[in-house]
């Protein structure tokens, strides 16, 4: 593990997302308080730390869901802070994917309709995203499952299904929080295994929230967060 | 366990605080609604006991004694399209009773009228309305004796041998008191039962979509309360404690509901007097309530909001380890609008066959089809709205589409429940105003502009069996002919005379000759070359008769027209040209010229009682068309801010992923507003399929579509139901915040 102090910021031609400095409260609570982090196109980086550290709000920081206090976020070269939010939710929907711990998907959706949702918000015509969505559940995995509904699947396929869904309309950079949270460690480290697995294959970038050093272990390089500052960047061994 | 209970209502957040708000908010309207129903049924019972005295009649009020006796008759006269009660009187003997609202009988020659009928007299030109009737005034009528402030009423004296040789005068030895039992007596202010169906039906169908609204509320923020209750079952409370909590809540929003209701129903009671309850203005004071009112108020509607509460949880069971929904899967079939086409078939079939001979007949044919068309409403609505979103589903390209068609697709029932009531409301009134404004429109065009401008005064011979004979009219003299042909406005004028036979006069209206006929061709007219003509009923009648006599060509009545010349008169008819002057001058000179004979009538119009009893449906079916559009609108909303409750992390979820706020309006707004739309175009046509079916079996009237007001009714009806929608969106956008995907 090579040892960093917060304000050593990985950096180079390479960055795709980068974010420097960033404080931000939810009233009079500090959830952020200089945090700064890079990641690099391609890679997989596990963001670590204990609860209420701070790491999902530094995910959803990243992602531009929340707007930082100060400090700012750049994607691609573009600052995500400065953003209007329909941008932001623009950038979001073309290229970023997401995956959270869980509840995510669209209950009176089929689990073929929840993972083309994303095609259809971006104009695909129904019959072609469809055929897209359709593709990822062989490579999930997931056969069969086309026309369940959400409460008719397992913890493991619905996380799978909520990853095709982050997945299938390619995009450059996916967020998950926590995707393993709610599954056993056997049906994690599946859910793990296909999310790098399929990441990697498709050159998406992944920047991955976790608790759990057994799911950081899929990373490339893992930052720790501690009381709103990113205090350790390790690269994973092996 | 009430002190427990009281403590999770008051002190339980935000959303139990709204549930609580939004159930107080139901239940005032509901009571609210109640009062203004209860206070219209007290309006109309006082202005019918103040009217009470018009109905006195030789059977309601036997003569006491001899010498204590009155010569009574009374009728309606018309002025434009204002009904007059007119009364005339003679005392028998030294004690005779005296009517209400007046001091002391008038004597031969004078006469009691009407503030309103005063009014009247001075603005209008008297040889338009005053010259009908004989003598001068004396006073004015009380308000004690006027069912309605603009009431016209007026009472004139005779000498009793005078008005004995009246036909149609009885004599009576008492002013009848009590409302006569009879419905359909026209001088109480219209058929009192009729409109105290229609007022008690109208706050029935108010009341439905009502109850519903309670029902939804108590679903806003449930799952949150039902897992609080599902943790009490954890720690040992049972059931029974389980109902006590969820009673009291029910009880704390009922007692709200009930003081804010009552504060409205007093906050708006001064506008309630411009509700057309009855079709007559009420005096100040009518619209009051009864301690019964009162107390039903009070204890029905919290005990319906509490059931309605109940029966909306009854398909969740609580056990310690959760909440179990008792939810069916299973979509509606198309069996279940079988009674619905049953309904239809069964008007198509009367359509068809005829018009039943009986009236046990009409009334089957009216009942069985009308039911079945109610419930099979009903039934149908869930499977309407599963084919509605199932269409919706296999076309949709857009993502909010897919999702409100899905979400319809699981639950049809519960998204047609909110608007159950407003389907029967939208049936009964869309059937109603077809079938008035068809009535209306046949009445309208049945003689053109003639018709509407020709009068019939039918005489005693005609019009009652017991005519005596000294009332018959042998012959109309010259004179009196040349008054009426110059009267300014009249065109022509035309004497109908009695059939030559008894079994003749069964039926038909009497003979006339075709010379004159041609003059007056609103009734009708000969077959070439005929000389003198046998013509039937040719007055147009809400019910079962021939409104089109302009066009009927009546049989020959095979004699000269010397001959008919000579037999009595039967009714004078009066062409004039239209104009409500010449109209109101005709009648003036035909009840000047023939006193007792009754009110001349246009041919082609409605008495004025019809006419506002008419024009009271459609206002009060108006009104319950928009009222139960709000409420089934504000039962949507408020089902909107339950389901956003139970889906608010999916859509945060979304929403963070980029989906912009604007598809998931969309997905709210179509899921609310499919069912809405689509069955409220099933109801509309329905109701006025079945308009037609009956009216062209029943009463052989073409059925005509209703005009722009019941349009504009029904449309701006849905356009507010669609901005209460939409005024959900902002509830919308604030629960899918980023905020609550990080902290549920």
């Amino acid at each position: 593990m090579n040892g960093a102090n917060s304000s050593s910021v990985v950096g180079g031609g390479g960055v795709i997302v980068e974010a420097r400095d960033l404080v931000i409260s939810f009233g009079e609570t500090p959830a952020l308080r200089g945090a700064s982090v890079s990641v690099k196109r391609g890679e997989v980086l596990a963001v670590m730390g204990p609860s209420g550290s701070g790491k999902s709000t530094l995910l959803y920081c990243l992602a531009g869901i929340l707007v930082p206090d100060s400090g700012g976020v750049s994607f691609d070269g573009q600052r995500l802070d400065t953003m209007r939010e329909e941008q932001r939710s623009r950038l979001r929907r073309d290229r970023f994917g997401f995956v959270f711990q869980s509840g995510q998907l669209v209950p009176e959706l089929t689990a073929e309709e929840n993972v083309a949702l994303p095609l259809l918000l971006g104009g695909t015509h129904r019959k072609e995203a469809l055929r897209g969505a359709r593709a990822w559940f062989e490579r999930l995995e997931l056969d069969g499952l086309e026309r369940h509904r959400a409460g008719e699947m397992s913890g493991g396929q619905a996380q799978r299904v909520a990853l095709a869904r982050g997945l299938v309309a390619h995009p450059d950079v996916l967020f998950a929080d926590e995707p393993t949270g709610s599954l056993d460690s056997l049906t994690g480290e599946l859910v793990m295994s296909l999310m790098t697995g399929a990441a990697r294959e498709e050159g998406t970038t992944v920047v991955l929230v976790t608790h759990e050093p057994r799911v950081a272990a899929y990373a490339d390089r893992e930052v720790i967060v501690r009381d709103g500052r990113v205090t350790t960047i390790a690269t994973v061994a092996g | 366990m009430i002190r427990l209970g009281l403590r999770l209502t008051l002190g339980s957040g935000r959303e139990a605080a709204l549930r609580v708000l939004v159930t107080a908010a139901a239940v005032a309207l509901g009571v609210g609604l109640l009062l203004a129903s209860l206070a219209g049924v007290n309006g109309l019972h006082a202005q019918t006991d103040r009217g009470a005295w018009l109905d006195t009649s030789a059977q309601s009020s036997r003569p006491a004694s001899t010498s204590g006796q009155l010569w009574w008759l009374s009728g309606t006269d018309q002025f434009g399209n204002q009904e007059i009660d007119r009364v005339d009187i003679a005392a028998a003997g030294p004690g005779a009773p005296v009517p209400p609202g007046i001091a002391h009988l008038p004597g031969p020659g004078e006469y009691d009228v009407s503030p309103a009928l005063m009014a009247l007299f001075k603005s209008e030109s008297a040889n338009e309305l005053r010259e009908r009737y004989p003598g001068h005034q004396i006073g004015t009528i009380g308000a004690a004796a006027l069912p309605s402030p603009n009431s016209l009423i007026i009472v004139i004296g005779h000498t009793a041998r005078q008005l004995s040789q009246a036909p149609g005068a009885v004599e009576v030895g008492a002013i009848q008191r009590t409302p006569s039992s009879c419905y359909a007596c026209q001088n109480t202010g219209g058929s009192g039962a009729v409109l105290q169906f229609i007022l008690v039906g109208g706050a029935v169908a108010l009341l439905l979509p009502v109850l519903i609204l309670i029902a939804t509320a108590s679903r806003l923020s449930a799952a949150r309360r039902e897992e609080r209750f599902a943790a009490m079952r954890l720690v040992g409370a049972t059931p029974r404690q389980i109902s006590v909590v969820s009673a009291v809540e029910a009880v704390v929003a009922a007692v709200a509901g009930v003081a804010v209701g009552f504060a409205l129903f007093f906050a708006f009671r001064p506008l309630l007097y411009h509700v057309p309850f009855t079709g007559a203005p009420l005096a100040a004071g009518d619209l009051s309530l009864r301690w019964t009112d009162i107390v039903l108020a009070v204890i029905g509607v919290p005990v319906a909001a509490v059931v309605s509460a109940r029966l909306a949880l009854r398909r969740v069971r609580i056990s310690p380890l959760g909440v179990q929904r008792r939810a069916s899967s299973r979509l509606p079939r198309i069996a279940r609008i079988i009674p619905l086409l049953a309904g239809i078939a069964v008007l198509a079939y009367f359509d068809a066959a005829g018009k039943p001979g009986a009236v046990g007949g009409q009334l089957l044919e009216l009942l069985a089809g009308f039911v079945l068309l109610i419930v099979g409403l009903v039934l149908a609505g869930p499977w309407f709205t599963t084919a509605g979103a199932r269409l919706m589903a296999s076309r949709a390209s857009r993502p909010a589409t897919l999702i409100a068609a899905r979400r319809l697709l699981d639950n049809p029932k519960a998204a047609f429940r909110f608007i159950g009531g407003l389907v029967i409301a939208l049936f009964v009134g869309s059937a109603a105003i077809g079938a008035l404004s068809s009535i209306a429109a046949a009445s309208s065009s049945g003689g053109g502009s003639a018709g509407r401008g020709t009068l019939a005064e039918p005489f005693c011979s005609f019009s009652t069996s017991n005519c005596p004979a000294s009332a018959q009219v042998p012959s109309v003299p010259g004179q009196v002919l040349a008054g009426l042909r110059t009267t300014p406005g009249v065109r022509s004028v035309t004497l109908v005379h009695q059939g030559p036979s008894q079994a003749e006069q069964m039926k038909s209206f009497g003979v006339v000759a075709c010379n004159q006929l041609a003059r007056t061709p609103a009734i009708g007219k000969c077959a070439p070359g005929e000389t003198v003509a046998s013509v039937g009923y040719f007055f147009s009648h809400l019910l079962g008769h021939n409104s089109h006599a302009s066009s009927t060509i009546w049989p020959s009545a095979n004699m000269s027209v010397a001959s008919a010349a000579r037999l009595p008169v039967d009714a004078v008819v009066v062409a004039t040209d239209g104009s409500p002057g010449s109209l109101e001058r005709a009648r003036t000179t035909l009840e000047r010229d023939f006193p007792f004979q009754g009110a001349a009538v246009a041919v082609d119009a409605f008495d004025p009682s019809t006419a506002r009893l008419l024009t009271m449906i459609q206002d009060m079916t108006d009104v319950v068309i928009v009222a139960s559009l709000i409420i089934a609108s504000c039962s949507l909303a408020v089902n909107i801010a339950a389901g956003l409750g139970e889906r608010k992390r999916s859509f945060s979820l979304l929403r963070l992923t980029g989906v912009p706020t604007g598809l998931l309006h969309r997905v709210v707004a179509l899921e609310s507003a499919l069912p809405l739309l689509l069955v409220a175009a099933v109801s509309i046509v329905v109701g006025l399929v079945s308009a037609a079916l009956y009216l062209h079996s029943q009463v052989g009237i073409a059925f005509s579509i209703p005009g722009i007001p019941y349009w504009a009714t029904v449309i701006g009806g849905l356009a507010v139901s669609l901005a209460i929608i939409a005024s959900t969106f902002p509830l919308l956008t604030r629960m899918t915040g980023p905020e609550v995907a990080r902290n549920e």
